[in-house]
């Protein structure tokens, strides 16, 4: 009456990875992602921006009038249009527009992925408490998500400049993440909450695991995909706000972001007349949070299994 | 002639990884008022068969050869518009759990006079309420709960529903994946025998489903053991019980338990699903079986006669 | 091995009750019995089978063993100690003592965490042994559930295998710590019946290596006639019928079980075996 070992499982199991399922849950995810054309291009896009930010690094380096910030041409001291010299021209005071632009997608992209992770850690954290704990906990996290939400981040923010002077950039990206956690938040309670009824959470709890283990160990890994998801998406509107508060004069005046060029192109009175100075940063901020909404698109179809084109089970 | 006739047919999936082959080289027969029963564990292809006869394959799958004469028609040579008209009218399907198919916001009598009206558009509302009433004598529901919505009938009464609906436009022939499965064993038994009963008295041809081959037994007068996408045994079913010749198929009568048995300690040898995407010429159950010798997984194995009425896949008997 | 006299659980007069959610309009809502009045005991070392249909009540029963649930009242004792109100230690030696294998393989595995994760979890929670020796313990428990070589097993995920491989590995987790008592809820509904063999000869094979004793829930009477010394049917939250399986089967008292077992399906044609009972056509 013994029950015999079972057979190695046989040529259909691939080889094991000896890593996390992530690697090989990455390969699949990749494959899927492959074949969405939203995610190639804004994956090229986000390639694109990313090498620009890589690259603002290089042009001060080779001659200093190429800083964005104080690198001023000696000949050149007002706003000239493209030539061999200045690829994309000068600002008003003859300082290199294209190296203010990559400049701008180092700014961006710095902004941008810390302001959203940011929001993105408490959003999860406090998601997964409220999901898990229920009740009092819950309601008294997920009221205090709705009040935040409910205030107009940007306006705050300025209200905010306004009273305290100029803003470091840090301090800027902090107060996005501020305001933007809620949002995240009440879609990771909603998949805690579900995830909380599946047996393997029980079977956590029957083997006495505590409630802080069950969190971070069961839960979260479960609703990271969701999370950094999400954070995609975050990355968008934490541009936006950024651009937005250095185009009307809040920004942090240490910085060049595309949002700040606007600024200058805009109080300088050169709106209509150098459009190879207003239109790089417009098209680049447009550009780069298309492109991470794009990727955000094609990642949930990685995620959800549901969206995908699957093999139908017997 | 034979109501359904199915020879040689193959059905794959592509996958990411591959191309499944699902279904290999399935023949089979159905007369008028028979009943047959397809019989495997998971992953054999029985649903597959099930859908495919249905026109209700998903997009990534593909019928790699074979035909399926139906009244004479070859069904996989019609155009899409064409197999609608034979789907439900011809050929209709009870699915796994069905009662789910029922619209929660409509009454039941209508959603039934409702596929009645679909098919026939020459026919009075009244007239097929009255149909809906005869059907649900037929499957023993009381007339009365015609007008109940579904949250008001209990599960059992929600499958002998969607019988009814099967039922509704007379089919020559029905198809029933899994309709007990998700059902208690009293309900169960309930349901077979409403099964029984419409069959007997309808003279429909049934497909029956399932991995639960007491079932079956219980059920159909032919059975056809499916494994790994083939049919490794097709016979009635008093041929096969008695007589099991095909080594899964007694692996299969060894591991039911039922009440009548004597309790006698079964041998467990489970071994896995075999690999359908690199599946080999030889026979797909070689692996698992005791008998096999070399050359059973290089060679094809032959389809044997051991009776008109009884055949193997198995190259033992030759 | 079974010792008659010691009892590990007693249930006396257990009831449970669930409320639905009030309903928005109405702002009635609705009471479900889902336990009446529930008594029985299970001895030291026995497989003891808990047969009934779906909203019996006999998941609940499991539940409120493994605490998952509470009772509205009534008293449950486990290995001689009331469990109701059990808190911070107490708690964590009734859990290193009671275990509970689930009816869904597909669900009851941490899709993130490896086998050797999945399994070694209990010993990491209570925290038993160093890296090494929780190494040892892993591989010793995969191999009561016949999974071997299990070196190569251990870093493989729940979505590279089967459900029967799956459940095994449950059961490996529920035996890792050497339990008492685990409770087995419906462990083979979502599997095929010869991968459901196999479990059920993996169970009694534990039960006699490691003295456990086992609460068998099931929709099966025929299951649990096989893998149970004793049997108990419930039927809308209450007990109707108890005794050994034998017994019930060969000789029900209760019309409800009159009823399931002539429910249940038979082989209509087969000559060589005892039918108990015909059907009709």
């Amino acid at each position: 009456m013994t029950a015999n070992p079972s057979t190695q499982p046989s040529n259909i199991r691939e080889r094991p990875s000896k890593r996390f399922p992530t690697i090989e849950r990455l390969a699949e995810g990749w494959a899927v992602y492959k074949e969405n054309l939203i995610g190639k291009i804004g994956l090229t896009l986000l390639v694109i921006f990313a090498l620009m930010a890589v690259c603002s690094f290089f042009p001060p380096l080779i001659d200093p009038m190429y800083h964005p910030m104080t690198g001023v041409d000696p000949i050149i001291s007002h706003s000239t249009g493209p030539s061999w010299r200045h690829w994309l021209g000068t600002d008003f005071i003859g300082r290199d527009i294209l190296c203010q632009l990559l400049a701008g997608a180092r700014i961006a992209f710095m902004v941008g992925i810390s302001a959203a992770f940011m929001s993105i850690f408490l959003g999860t954290i406090i998601g997964m408490i409220a999901g898990y704990a229920g009740k009092i906990v819950d309601t008294l996290l997920m009221r205090l998500a709705d009040m935040i939400m409910v205030m107009p981040t940007l306006l705050v923010v300025l209200i905010l400049s306004s009273l305290f002077g100029q803003l470091n950039i840090w301090t800027i990206v902090l107060l996005i993440a501020l305001f933007r956690w809620p949002g995240v938040s009440r879609v990771i309670r909603a998949q805690t909450l579900s995830l909380k009824e599946r047996s393997f959470i029980e079977a956590a709890k029957v083997t006495g695991a505590s409630h802080f283990r069950i969190i971070f160990r069961h839960i979260m890994p479960n609703v990271l995909p969701l999370s950094l998801l999400y954070m995609t998406f975050r990355v968008t509107s934490a541009i936006i706000i950024e651009a937005a508060l250095a185009f009307l004069g809040f920004g942090d005046p240490s910085t060049v972001s595309w949002g700040m060029m606007l600024q200058w192109v805009w109080k300088t009175g050169h709106m209509f007349q150098a459009p190879y100075w207003l239109l790089p940063p417009g098209i680049c901020i447009s550009l780069l949070t298309l492109s991470f909404y794009m990727l955000g698109r094609a990642m949930e179809e990685v995620l959800d299994p549901r969206l995908r084109k699957e093999v139908a089970q017997e | 002639m034979a109501l359904l006739t199915v020879e040689n047919l193959s059905i794959g999936y592509h996958t990411r990884k591959g191309f499944l082959k699902s279904v290999q080289g399935v023949s089979f027969s159905l007369a008028e008022g028979e009943s047959l029963g397809l019989v495997g564990e998971s992953g054999c292809g029985k649903t597959t068969i099930g859908m495919c006869l249905m026109g209700l394959l998903p997009e990534n799958a593909a019928v790699t050869g074979g035909r399926i004469l139906f009244e004479g028609t070859d069904l996989l040579q019609l155009s899409k518009t064409e197999i609608r008209r034979v789907r439900w009218k011809k050929i209709a399907m009870i699915f796994q759990a069905a009662m789910n198919a029922l619209n929660p916001v409509h009454r039941v009598g209508e959603q039934i006079a409702e596929a009645i009206l679909a098919h026939h558009a020459d026919i009075s509302e009244e007239t097929a309420m009255k149909q809906v009433e005869s059907l649900f004598q037929v499957v023993g529901i009381p007339p009365d709960r015609i007008n109940d919505y579904p949250h008001q009938y209990s599960g059992g009464m929600k499958q002998r529903a969607i019988i009814a609906m099967a039922l509704s436009c007379n089919p020559p022939l029905i198809i029933a994946d899994e309709p007990t499965t998700a059902l208690d064993v009293i309900v169960q038994d309930q349901i077979l025998n409403a099964i029984k009963d419409f069959q007997n008295k309808l003279n429909v041809s049934l497909i029956f489903i399932s991995h639960d081959i007491a079932v079956v037994a219980d059920v159909c007068d032919s059975i056809g053991i499916m494994f790994a996408g083939q049919l490794v045994e097709y016979g009635t079913v008093k041929d096969v019980f008695n007589a099991p010749m095909h080594p899964y198929t007694q692996t299969l009568l060894a591991s039911y338990l039922t009440l009548d048995k004597d309790t006698v300690h079964l041998n467990s040898n489970p071994g896995e699903t075999p690999d359908l995407i690199n599946a080999t010429a030889g026979c797909r159950f070689s692996e698992r079986c005791a008998f096999a010798d070399a050359d059973c997984s290089l060679n094809t194995p032959e389809w044997i006669e051991i009776s008109p009425m009884h055949k193997t896949l198995c190259s033992r008997f030759k | 091995m079974k010792n008659p006299n010691t009892v590990i659980v007693q249930l006396e007069n257990i009831s449970k009750t669930f409320r639905t959610r009030t309903s928005f309009l109405t702002g009635a809502s609705k009471e479900v019995v889902a336990l009446n009045r529930v008594s029985f005991e299970i001895f030291k070392g026995e497989i003891f089978g808990l047969v009934g249909e779906s909203g019996s009540g006999k998941t609940t029963i499991g539940r409120l063993m493994v605490k998952l649930e509470t009772p509205d009242s009534g008293k449950l004792w486990v290995d001689g100690n009331y469990i109701a109100h059990i808190k911070g230690r107490k708690l964590k030696n009734f859990r290193r003592k009671v275990q509970m294998i689930f009816q869904d393989p597909y669900q009851s595995l941490n899709p993130y965490l490896s086998v050797f994760d999945s399994v070694s979890e209990p010993l990491v929670v209570h925290n038993v042994g160093d890296s090494k020796t929780r190494r040892d313990r892993v591989r010793q428990s995969l191999h009561a559930v016949g999974l071997s070589p299990p070196d190569d097993l251990f870093y493989r995920y729940p979505h590279q295998m089967s459900g029967g491989q799956r459940q095994r590995i449950a059961i490996a987790r529920a035996m890792v710590l050497e339990p008492e008592f685990v409770v087995a809820d419906e462990p083979t509904s979502m599997l095929d019946a010869s991968i459901a063999i196999h479990i059920f000869n993996i169970l009694s094979d534990l039960r006699k290596k490691f003295k456990v004793t086992f609460l068998f829930i099931t929709h099966s009477l025929a299951a649990a006639r096989y893998l149970c010394d004793r049997i108990a049917v419930i039927y809308k939250g209450e007990i109707v019928e108890t005794g050994p399986a034998e017994d019930i089967i060969q000789n029900p008292q209760h019309p409800y079980t009159q009823a399931l077992i002539k429910a249940h399906p038979r082989f209509r044609h087969s000559l060589k075996r005892n039918i108990i009972r015909s059907k009709g056509t």
